[in-house]
């Protein structure tokens, strides 16, 4: 089970209200790359895992992974802040407004509703691992792009704690990776 | 939120993130006797840190509301409404 | 697997080298890092580096 707890993994800010960045940020919540689809991949796929390394790995960095949603929600609901219709509109988010006014919905850059054809669940460990580790490089790969769209300092030092958390993840996904090959191996003497 | 409210909170925040970098290593390093001194020492601290934020702000988790006067666990600030 | 050897290593597998802990920075300098493990540590130049 989980508990929750009251507070932030990371102090998030946001320099000002910037409709703009909100509808591109927004894809680290809802998007193929983003939060969401890495939460909800690890947090699955550890009932096939083999191993109690790979089954506590994807249990912690899956739980983590619901820590950096709730950091791009934060940052989200910071940078649509008190908008009116018009300037949603102004900034390509009328249609956002007119399904959920300033609410937070679960889509990518353009729209798009989250779908769980984003991830996979193989059953096979080595395939699974190599998903991740792509899923983290996708991740890292997304931060850069975000944060190459602001100059919001605030902002980007946020987006630059999440970027070196998929690197992390990468390293400890790329060990559980090995650790995995070494069973499978040991198992099959040729 | 007063300004040693928000010290306090990211000293927590610091160490709970050292903690959670310690549990991911040593999930693949289970063997590593030395990170996981570390891990120990730094869950002591932010254990510390944590009461010390909680009899003085409110409470971090639910059951912490156990231990306070009333139940507070609903007052604000909501952790996307702080600001840092 | 900590210590790898390249003699041992099967084609067509992929392998991350294993980290060893050596040393970490201070929680809270870590907190701004975004990791505790400096060898982690990988700075983004932003989009000059893209433009060539």
């Amino acid at each position: 089970m989980w508990i929750y707890e009251k507070k932030l993994q990371y102090p998030a800010k946001v320099s000002k209200p910037d409709l703009r960045m909100a509808k591109y940020l927004i894809t680290q919540y809802g998007g193929p790359d983003g939060e969401l689809s890495a939460a909800l991949r690890y947090l699955n796929q550890r009932y096939s895992m083999p191993t109690n390394v790979t089954k506590a790995i994807l249990t912690d960095i899956g739980t983590e992974e619901m820590a950096h949603l709730e950091i791009i929600a934060t940052l989200v609901y910071k940078l649509t802040k008190g908008a009116s219709a018009e300037e949603m509109e102004r900034a390509g988010l009328g249609g956002h407004y007119a399904d959920h006014d300033n609410a937070l919905y679960y889509v990518d850059a353009t729209g798009n509703p989250w779908t769980a054809t984003y991830i996979q669940a193989k059953g096979d460990p080595v395939a699974d691992l190599h998903e991740d580790m792509a899923a983290e490089e996708k991740a890292r790969a997304t931060y850069q792009w975000l944060i190459d769209l602001t100059d919001d300092p605030d902002l980007i030092d946020t987006l630059n704690f999440l970027r070196v958390r998929e690197i992390v993840h990468f390293q400890r996904f790329g060990e559980a990776l090995d650790l995995v090959q070494e069973y499978q191996n040991s198992k099959h003497i040729f | 939120m007063h300004r040693e409210q928000l010290e306090l909170l990211k000293r927590i925040q610091a160490l709970e993130f050292t903690a959670t970098e310690f549990n991911l290593y040593l999930d693949t390093h289970p063997g590593d006797q030395r990170a996981f001194i570390d891990f120990s020492n730094t869950v002591r601290e932010l254990e510390q840190q944590k009461e010390l934020y909680t009899r003085n702000y409110g409470p971090l988790i639910v059951d912490d509301t156990a231990r306070q006067p009333c139940w507070n666990w609903i007052d604000d600030p909501w952790p996307w409404e702080i600001e840092y | 697997m900590n210590d790898m050897n390249p003699i041992m290593l099967r084609l067509a597998q992929a392998y991350v080298p294993f980290q060893t802990y050596v040393n970490r920075w201070d929680p809270m300098k870590a907190l701004m890092m975004g990791t505790i493990f400096p060898e982690l540590y990988r700075p983004y130049d932003g989009r000059d580096r893209r433009r060539d």
